[in-house]
């Protein structure tokens, strides 16, 4: 009963909280230029709405191109639901974490293959830079997960988050901050809010959807960046010393401080340009490494 | 039935079906599928029953008495043989059938019956006489396949390169047997770890086997062999051949002592041929090419599975080595499943349309739907995505490096650094094909010739349909073929006695089970949701363009622009530039052509370097009586000469 109950709970956390945190983006992005900007819940609005919409299907697009929404949104969820939430779902087992990993990969696969069945130029563009970074990202990702399962001994999500990341804490939240600027395609990685469909990556992507579809995508994503979010809280927090209610409590204001650090990275930086991508995501694999390092010099001593 | 009438029913049914296939085309894929039923049957008794299959006849072949056997670790391969070796009986019966290739599609069926035939020989011989008369019969049927088509000149090339790589790498291996024989006084092969004095002769097992395998920089025969082969062909080489050549390094890594380094140097050419195999393959525009590079990616990670064991094994049998290597033998069944789907998929493709370029191709999935499923379904599994079966291969693999980071042994540092690589490769892997199948079979018909495709038959899509539920299967239901990697781990280490599957496997398995029925579950939902809102179809909106054509379509040069120049230092793309000219131009071309850098950058210069020092000192040669009597009196004279200064008084 009480794992059915964890199970519906956790759940409940990754349906109905992820919207919440790009428009507390947003809040504090106006609020940083002085504007009143759109309500934090814009997104739960538009969500409801789109999904009574009707649809307008590329005379090219194949029935994948709304399966591939349905898989992404499947595979970004399940990788959040192995992650523990604070006091909820210590359970996992051993491996997990690569299933995690390899989750997020299936998501960027369908999502990429959707968007490639259009036939449009900017939708091959937004997929083909996705696939691309991708690459030094996941390298990122397996260093940082090297680095706490070195600092844990473990190998499995629940334990490897438990404790702090350790002396490394500091370079594996900026590489992991970093990363998920990237994955979420965030400034200075991507521009959210941009009308220059040559210069953008996931929205690049999504042009061609509407209705139920693209509210799954944008609630996909919407769970993918608060994914980011309580992965890098709980690895840099020691949750395993906290009671119960602390550890909520931490998770959260640890979710809601990496939301207002993206907001305010965003305020006060303009999108680099691609050819400088590559280099940002090179210094965020190196931070990770770096965290690697530290965690296997310090465990030795 | 015990496993060897087995065997002898498979190797009728095979001998049989070279004998008649030449005359009789239908009954030869049920003869082929009969035989390879039977060895299946006979790999299965030995991986599920409790012993292994052994037989000695005093009958000399070639001088020396019959030894055959069938252990787990050969019955493994056996079985990825028979399963691949059946179904693209069935799937060339319709692709290369008479009615297109009446000259060579009977020669085709005797060869490909050989060319099992003889693998099946090299997997159950156990004299190192007959391994090396099986491994050339099968190097040479394999060459007689990939020259079916051998009008065309570039099949001709790719044949002879094949044949000239395949013949360096025997000479090692003739090298290796002669020299086991030599030393250890017969030409029996078994376990013999205790005589250390053999370990040196991996190195020469590596460089051949490594070969035929191809393992990275070794790899240079493989994709123009793959990509000009018949697609059936293509996938037997790529699905069981190459695998023949991890076979030989696993087996004699593990009846052959090895020396300390064999464990860095193996994981060292994994990870590299992981990393650049599969950017390579990203780079590519001809698909069968491109999964052709992808066998090197998967031989890669096979590898670097084995370097983990081997490593393990040297430090003291650390358990990690264990799951490394579980992983890299579940890797080659799921590779061979896989790939052969691959390559079946890109021979419909091939046959429908004719051409193997990607640019011009595109919208294929309107008219070939099933194969459009099928290769989507591969391209989840190859590009190691949950919950397939390629996913449970690498996550052995990672689940061995990364315990072999937390344990903090010696080979710790050298795991990190192969699981990130197998992580950039894995994320190339995706990129490759997503791109593959998006060039191929979605948007619209960049050509004609894409436009007027067709579904293939039922023949070529029967085997699709095995080797895709093969894929599905393995992925969703790993525990059960536990027990055959255990035991084949067993066999490679005395010491590594067969384990019950590890908890983690079948919480994964039943994770993957929940996952594939909610993802199926979801997406029918999804569309039905998008039904019952109204569905308009429109044109790509594609930003309010309003006149778009398909030649505006992201390319597969395109797609790969963020990639390629990270690794320009190795592809060395060459681009080939006409820009628009004048008040009126007329036609713009941007030609991008990936080399096999290896092949044509290091290896044809050297050949060419050989050829020039040959030309010139063929000068010497050139019939001239007068000069050779010259030749000779001279070197009578400085022999003299040498004789007079330095003789004894």
């Amino acid at each position: 009963m009480t794992v059915i109950l964890d199970f519906i709970s956790r759940l409940a956390w990754w349906l109905l909280l992820a919207p919440l945190l790009p428009g507390v983006i947003n809040k504090v992005k106006a609020w940083v230029a002085g504007r009143r900007g759109p309500p934090v819940l814009q997104l739960y609005y538009d969500l409801a709405r789109l999904w009574r919409k009707g649809v307008v299907l590329s005379t090219l697009a194949s029935p994948g191109f709304v399966a591939g929404p349905a898989v992404a949104w499947v595979a970004v969820l399940g990788a959040a639901l192995l992650i523990p939430l604070g006091p909820m779902g210590n359970g996992g087992f051993r491996g997990d974490v690569l299933l995690m990993l390899y989750l997020l990969a299936l998501a960027r696969f369908s999502t990429t293959w959707a968007a490639m069945e259009t036939g449009s130029a900017f939708e091959g563009m937004g997929a083909a830079r996705e696939v691309s970074y991708a690459v030094l990202a996941e390298a990122a990702l397996v260093a940082a997960m090297l680095s706490l399962s070195v600092q844990t001994g473990s190998v499995s999500l629940a334990a490897m988050l438990e404790p702090t990341a350790g002396a490394g804490a500091a370079l594996l939240a900026a590489g992991l901050f970093t990363v998920l600027l990237a994955e979420n395609c965030r400034v200075p990685f991507d521009d959210p809010n941009t009308h220059l469909e040559l210069t953008m990556i996931h929205e690049a992507m999504i042009l061609d959807h509407s209705g139920p579809p693209l509210a799954a995508i944008l609630h996909g994503a919407a769970v993918k960046l608060l994914l980011f979010a309580v992965l890098l809280t709980e690895a840099v927090l020691p949750m395993g010393d906290l009671s119960p209610f602390a550890k909520m409590g931490a998770l959260l204001a640890g979710v809601l401080a990496v939301t207002v650090g993206t907001g305010l990275v965003e305020s006060f930086l303009a999108r680099f340009a691609f050819r400088r991508v590559p280099l940002l995501l090179t210094t965020a694999v190196l931070l990770c490494l770096f965290a690697l390092l530290v965690a296997w010099k310090g465990g030795a001593a | 039935m015990t496993v060897g009438p087995l065997l002898l029913l498979a190797a009728a049914g095979l001998a049989a079906g070279a004998a008649a296939g030449p005359r009789h085309a239908r009954c030869w894929p049920a003869l082929t599928v009969a035989g390879t039923a039977a060895a299946f049957g006979a790999a299965l008794l030995v991986l599920v029953g409790a012993a292994e299959w052994e037989w000695r006849s005093g009958f000399p072949v070639g001088g020396e008495p019959l030894h055959l056997r069938l252990d787990g670790l050969s019955a493994l391969f056996l079985a990825l043989l028979s399963a691949v070796g059946g179904a693209g009986a069935v799937y060339g019966g319709e692709y290369w059938s008479d009615r297109h290739y009446p000259k060579s599609a009977p020669r085709g069926r005797a060869w490909w019956c050989l060319l099992v035939l003889s693998m099946g020989w090299v997997l159950v011989s156990s004299n190192g006489l007959h391994f090396l008369l099986g491994w050339e019969l099968f190097t040479v049927s394999a060459y007689f396949l990939i020259t079916l088509d051998r009008a065309r000149r570039e099949v001709r090339a790719a044949g002879w390169l094949y044949l000239a790589a395949s013949h360096a790498g025997t000479v090692c291996l003739f090298a290796f047997f002669a020299s086991l024989a030599a030393r250890t006084g017969s030409w029996e092969l078994g376990p013999m770890r205790e005589q250390a004095g053999l370990a040196p002769l991996f190195w020469l097992a590596l460089l051949g086997f490594g070969v035929k395998a191809g393992v990275f920089p070794l790899h240079v025969w493989l994709p123009s062999a793959h990509a000009n082969a018949p697609s059936h062909v293509s996938a037997i080489l790529s699905g069981v051949a190459i695998k023949m050549g991890i076979y030989g390094i696993v087996r004699f890594s593990g009846w052959l002592p090895v020396p300390p380094a064999a464990g860095w140097v193996v994981l060292g050419l994994g990870a590299t041929g992981a990393l650049l195999g599969i950017a390579f393959a990203f780079a590519q525009n001809d698909f069968k090419r491109l999964l052709a590079y992808c066998s090197v990616e998967n031989v890669g990670v096979i590898l670097i599975g084995v370097g983990g064991a081997l490593l393990a094994a040297a430090h003291g049998d650390a358990p990690w080595g264990r799951l490394a290597l579980a992983g890299a033998l579940l890797h080659v069944w799921n590779h061979g499943a896989f790939k052969s789907l691959l390559f079946f998929g890109a021979g419909s493709v091939l046959h429908a349309t004719g051409t193997r370029q990607m640019s011009r191709l595109g919208g294929l999935w309107r008219v070939m739907p099933w194969t459009a499923g099928l290769f989507a379904l591969g391209a989840v599994a190859v590009a190691g995505l949950p919950p397939l079966n390629g996913f449970v291969s690498e996550w052995l693999v990672y689940l061995g490096l990364f315990d072999a980071v937390t344990g903090r042994g010696p080979a710790a540092g050298a795991a990190m650094l192969a699981a990130i690589i197998l992580g950039m490769a894995g994320a190339l892997a995706l990129a490759s094909f997503v791109k593959a199948g998006a060039m191929i079979f979605l948007g619209a018909p960049r050509t004609q010739a894409a436009a007027r495709a067709h579904e293939s038959g039922w023949r070529m899509r029967a085997p699709m349909l095995g080797l895709a539920a093969m894929c599905v299967l393995l992925g969703l239901a790993p525990v059960f073929f536990w027990p055959a990697v255990a035991r084949a781990v067993g066999v490679w280490h005395p010491a590594w006695v067969p384990e019950p599957a590890p908890t983690p496997l079948f919480t994964l398995g039943a994770v993957h089970l929940v996952l594939a029925v909610g993802l199926i579950a979801t997406a029918a939902w999804l569309w039905r949701k998008t039904q019952a809102n109204g569905l308009r179809r429109g044109l790509t909106w594609d930003c309010a363009y309003a006149a778009p054509t398909p030649h505006m379509q992201y390319s597969s040069g395109s797609f790969a622009g963020v990639v390629v120049p990270w690794f320009a230092w190795i592809l060395q793309p060459a681009v080939s530039l006409r820009r628009p000219r004048g008040a009126f131009p007329e036609r713009a071309l941007r030609l991008e052509y990936v080399p096999e850098t290896v092949l044509e950058r290091v290896l044809a210069p050297a050949g060419g370097i050989v050829l020039r020092v040959s030309t010139a000192v063929r000068r010497l040669q050139h019939g001239r009586l007068q000069s050779y009597i010259l030749y000779l009196l001279t070197g009578l004279a400085v022999l003299g000469a040498i004789v007079a200064l330095e003789g004894t008084p």
